[in-house]
């Protein structure tokens, strides 16, 4: 019952959360479903690495958790523990200020329960249209937080992120019916066959290929859109700079990735159908194109969760190419990425709701310079996970991107690796230009030196510190795990 | 292989499927707002009916199911949310459109024209046999086509939910006998719940900005 | 060419005979739509006797066109009549072309119609004919291709064909193609005979009209002749929808009896469509001009969606 009971947790903390009042018992509730959670992740993880080839399944196949699952799971805890623990301050900051009201707030910790429960069923689902569901469950949740503030640029950020998703949701539909429908004709009969993802691998040989590319393409289209890759990306900047930062850093440190694993799904059963290259051709191309779009607006950017969102943008642009190569280093490189990304961009996502706070602005020219001085524990925390997160050592992306074009030059694909040298190096100067013009500098006169709360730094470093140990230091259950799911990816059996 | 339809039914389906056609093509040149929610009550109306026709021809009881979820969704529940909302907000008649009616027309004609181009190579994967996989692209099509064209934002929805519906025949043409229960039942829910929640989103936008007009809502750029 | 000279004659004078009762019953039954007692059936007679009565007045300026316009329009009128399959299956006349024939022959009757509204040189005729030539340009294309789809199912362009291939297909109307040529040409009928929404055919106000305008400055014999092309137009037109798309009843052989029963299926399908427009007409205000285009080209998409599902539905 485990998979059950990891799905019911959050479920329980979102109802709960509709009925209860005192705002302490909000927080708590959140931040110990959340700890709940990552220990049931942290036993998916040993109970499936204990099966080696299969994996962990439920309800007759309808819940089923792999490796890459598995993988998911615990990303989606973490982040989640992580934000619930820094939403504490941040939403009460919020409240005393007047720039929420007490019911917005109730509206935060009830709807994240509900955000994380949509993206656990994501991975948790074998029904491809479950799936589809609750990607959709995912969508309209975090609408609703992206507008919780309720102004103007809020709105039209929500609106945005809403017509392009339910958009690319319908399209990914219209993918999920022609999956379906490849497998009908072979299975033959009156009967309906199943629309498990498992069942439809194992007679992947059999599907009707055209069908399956149709699928696959619209299915990338639409899974694409919410996962950002370009020239689906419109809405990314918007809605995860208009949203409050806990809810932001949800967006780019989890749910882009659970798009991405929606499209995974689908890549494995493309590939495993047509035998060719064509999913990850395509994989490789939309990513590459993502990245490579990311850098100059970056380097144009004035508003600093906005120049973090298309950070975002680029991250995923790297793990869909390094996916896209499809050698042992580079899927691997690709998961670990994952992994490390979704424990460095929330902390820049608080540090950046700090500054937001403090100053009631995100453009760097209204800020002026002098973070390091007025907020001295944010600026340190923004500009280590800055380094981790522009791929410099000792933090674990830095190992990641290594393995990525290591693996790119080993399996023939060098000039892709050197794209992806190119791209992130100009990512990197962007950020370090914007974010040293941001945090160096005398104070100004109006900002004086603030403190923070010892809770408040403990819940943006805590992260970090994860993020500093799993660098140096991966566990064997996790290493066997990540390399179960890379050969899940890769189609080996 | 399926049992063989009735001559009736094989007769009955594309024309329920060109009327869907014809009530989108009247929903890209009307400009009521109530009369828009309306063409589309009409036109999930035509679904539903080939939906029923498709289940007692074919014996397919399952997508009788689909028939009845889309007869109480998108028939009955949704439209009548929509109509709501619009004598809420007092907003009765669209903009000028982006394109104009005759142009806009022409365009939904060429679009029609490359959808069944498009379809051409995947009739034979059709288990209908009566070539409404062009209709269901077509839908598709014209929907974006609505969503770019319109600047209200109760029309935008619309255009979805007509998208929504395409996709719905595409399933209907692809897949006879539908598809599970549970798949049907959540992705009915899951439209349901999203229509509400963009009506709500709608409702604050018209307060925030006093206006329902999407072009308004160019602030955020690059 | 099929000469038949009984069958051209009877056919003339039912066309004669049945247009202005068709003109009378719209009349009467509008005006019973709307609570009043209207005119009797037969006053289109009436004043078509009173007209040809009386003397004419003609405008100094005006040239031979205006005294030829009228018999052109009389006689494309009746031309087109004879081309129409109306009580039998085999139309009298059967010009090369068939249903190009029946377009470019109404087009010539428009033509001359246009001009015989700018030879006064009055500025009302001048206004309708400018108005009557824009809306025509979208409307014939519509007819063009309505026609154009029944012909490609039915094989051939001939009018007299297209009854016959229908006629022993059976289900014609289920064809979506079929469905929505008939609503095309249903919108090109209101355009083309001047009714709302498109044209109110009982006002002399110059923000209005666009027929009535160019027949304003034609009195006695001229105004009788040309009142009376307009009520055949429209009666053929009516048949064109009736009998295309429904071709029941129409009598295959000459016996009385078989054309005794044709005649009064026609009469029947004549009646349920004159009650549809007289239904359309009180149900609807008339269109602003410029919002006429837009109607307009509503039904040349719904032409074209009827010729590209012949190609699709196959």
């Amino acid at each position: 019952m485990l998979l059950t009971t990891i799905l019911c947790v959050p479920l329980l903390v979102g109802l709960l959360c509709l009925v209860v009042r005192p705002r302490v018992l909000l927080e708590a509730l959140n931040i110990a479903g959340f700890a709940i959670l990552l220990v049931l992740g942290a036993a998916l993880v040993r109970s499936v690495d204990a099966q080696p080839r299969g994996a962990v399944t439920e309800w007759n196949e309808f819940l089923r958790a792999d490796a890459l699952s598995a993988w998911m799971v615990l990303l989606i805890a973490v982040v989640s523990l992580a934000t619930a623990l820094y939403a504490v301050r941040y939403f009460r900051c919020d409240e005393a200020s007047g720039a929420l009201t007490a019911r917005r707030v109730r509206d935060f910790y009830v709807l994240t329960p509900t955000f994380a429960t949509g993206m656990l069923l994501v991975v948790l689902a074998n029904n491809l249209g479950v799936m589809w569901a609750a990607v959709e469950v995912t969508a309209l949740s975090s609408v609703l937080l992206v507008a919780l503030y309720n102004h103007k640029t809020s709105l039209e950020a929500a609106w945005k992120y809403v017509m392009l998703g339910s958009l690319g949701l319908v399209l990914a539909l219209f993918g999920t019916i022609c999956a379906y429908a490849a497998a009908i004709h072979p299975g033959g009969g009156e009967t309906m066959p199943s629309f498990n993802w498992s069942y439809l691998l194992g007679i992947a040989p059999q599907l009707n290929p055209q069908l399956i590319t149709l699928a696959f393409i619209f299915v990338l289209v639409g899974y694409g859109t919410k996962a950002g890759l370009a020239p689906m990306h419109t809405w990314l900047p918007d809605a995860h700079s208009e949203a409050p930062s806990p809810t932001s850093a949800m967006l780019s440190g989890v749910s882009l990735k659970i798009a991405v694993y929606a499209l995974l799904r689908f890549h494995i059963l493309t590939t495993a159908c047509l035998g060719t290259g064509f999913s990850r051709h395509l994989l490789l191309g939309f990513g590459l194109f993502s990245m490579v779009l990311a850098g100059p607006f970056i380097l144009t950017q004035k508003n600093l969760k906005r120049m973090l969102a298309y950070s975002s943008l680029e991250h995923i642009g790297l793990i869909c190419v390094a996916v896209g190569m499809n050698s042992p280093l580079t899927v691997f490189g690709a998961l670990l990425h994952m992994g490390y990304h979704a424990l460095a961009k929330p902390v820049l996502f608080f540090a950046a709701g700090n500054i937001h706070q403090h100053y009631h602005t995100l453009d760097f020219r209204r800020i002026g310079g002098g973070v390091g001085r007025t907020l001295p524990v944010t600026a340190v925390v923004l500009c280590l996970a800055a380094v981790a997160v522009s791929g410099l050592p000792p933090f674990g992306l830095f190992v990641s991107e290594i393995l990525i074009v290591t693996g790119g030059f080993t399996s023939q694909q060098a000039w892709v690796s050197v794209v992806l040298l190119a791209a992130l190096i100009g990512v990197f100067c962007g950020m370090l230009i914007k974010l040293s013009g941001l945090v160096l500098g005398p104070a100004r006169a109006e900002h004086p030196r603030e403190r923070m709360p010892v809770g408040h730094v403990v819940a943006m470093g805590l992260p970090l510190l994860a993020l500093l140990v799993f660098s140096l230091w991966v566990p064997e259950s996790l290493r066997l795990l990540l390399e179960q799911a890379t050969n899940i990816i890769r189609g080996i059996p | 292989m399926t049992a063989p339809a009735s001559e009736a039914a094989s007769r009955l389906i594309p024309l329920l499927a060109t009327l869907m056609l014809v009530f989108q093509l009247l929903l890209v040149v009307q400009r009521m707002l109530i009369t828009n929610i309306r063409l589309f009550a009409l036109q999930s109306l035509a679904l539903t009916a080939i939906a029923a026709v498709v289940a007692y021809a074919y014996g397919a009881w399952h997508v009788l199911v689909v028939a009845v979820l889309t007869l109480v969704g998108k028939v009955i529940f949704l439209p009548w949310l929509l109509t709501r909302l619009v004598r809420r907000i007092k907003i009765a008649q669209e903009v000028r459109p982006f394109v104009n009616m005759p142009a806009s027309m022409l365009i939904c004609g060429a679009l029609t024209v490359l959808a069944s181009v498009v379809a051409r190579p995947f009739t034979s994967l059709e288990r209908l046999g009566s070539n409404t996989l062009p209709v269901a692209l077509t839908l598709l099509l014209t929907g974006f086509f609505l969503m770019l064209n319109r600047r209200k934002a109760i029309t935008q929805v619309l255009a979805l939910l007509t998208t929504e519906n395409g996709v719905m025949l595409a399933a209907i043409a692809l897949t006879t006998y539908g598809m599970p229960l549970v798949v049907e039942m959540a992705i009915f829910f899951d439209v349901v719940v999203g229509v509400m929640v963009l009506g709500l989103l709608v409702f604050r936008i018209r307060e925030s900005f006093d206006s329902m007009d999407v072009s308004k809502l160019n602030e955020l750029k690059w | 060419m099929n000469l038949n000279l009984l069958a051209i004659v009877a056919q003339t004078a039912l066309l004669l005979l049945l247009a202005p009762l068709v003109s009378g019953v719209i009349k009467n039954w509008k005006a019973k739509l709307q609570n009043r007692r209207g005119a009797p059936v037969w006053q289109p007679y009436l004043d078509l006797a009173k007209f040809l009565r009386k003397d004419m007045v003609i405008s100094e300026h005006a040239s031979w066109v205006f005294s030829f316009a009228p018999y052109v329009v009389f006689l494309t009128a009746l031309l087109v009549g004879l081309m129409m399959p109306l009580v039998t299956l085999q139309a009298p006349l059967d010009l090369f072309g068939g249903a190009l024939a029946l377009v470019g022959t109404l087009a010539l009757g428009r033509f001359f119609l246009a001009l015989g509204g700018l030879d006064p040189a009055s500025a009302f005729g001048g206004m309708g004919s400018s108005r009557e030539m824009t809306l025509s340009a979208i409307a014939e294309p519509a007819m063009i291709l309505a026609i154009f789809t029944v012909a490609i199912a039915a094989g051939s362009t001939s009018l007299s064909e297209m009854v016959r291939v229908g006629q022993s297909s059976g289900w014609t109307f289920f064809d979506p193609a079929h469905a929505l040529a008939f609503a095309a040409l249903f919108i090109v009928l209101l355009a083309e005979t001047g009714r709302l929404p498109v044209d109110n055919p009982a006002t002399h106000l110059e923000l209005t009209m666009i027929h009535e305008a160019m027949l304003l400055e034609y009195s006695g014999r001229y105004l009788a002749l040309m009142e009376w092309g307009a009520a055949i137009k429209q009666l053929v037109l009516m048949a064109l929808l009736a009998n295309l798309f429904f071709p029941l009843g129409l009598a295959a052989d000459g016996t009385p009896a078989a054309l005794g029963l044709g005649l009064l299926w026609f009469c029947a399908k004549l009646l349920v469509l004159v009650g549809a427009v007289v239904l359309v007409e009180t149900t609807n205000a008339k269109l602003r001009l410029f919002r006429v285009p837009d109607l307009l080209s509503a039904a040349f998409m719904l032409a074209l969606l009827a010729l590209v599902s012949t190609f699709l539905f196959k």
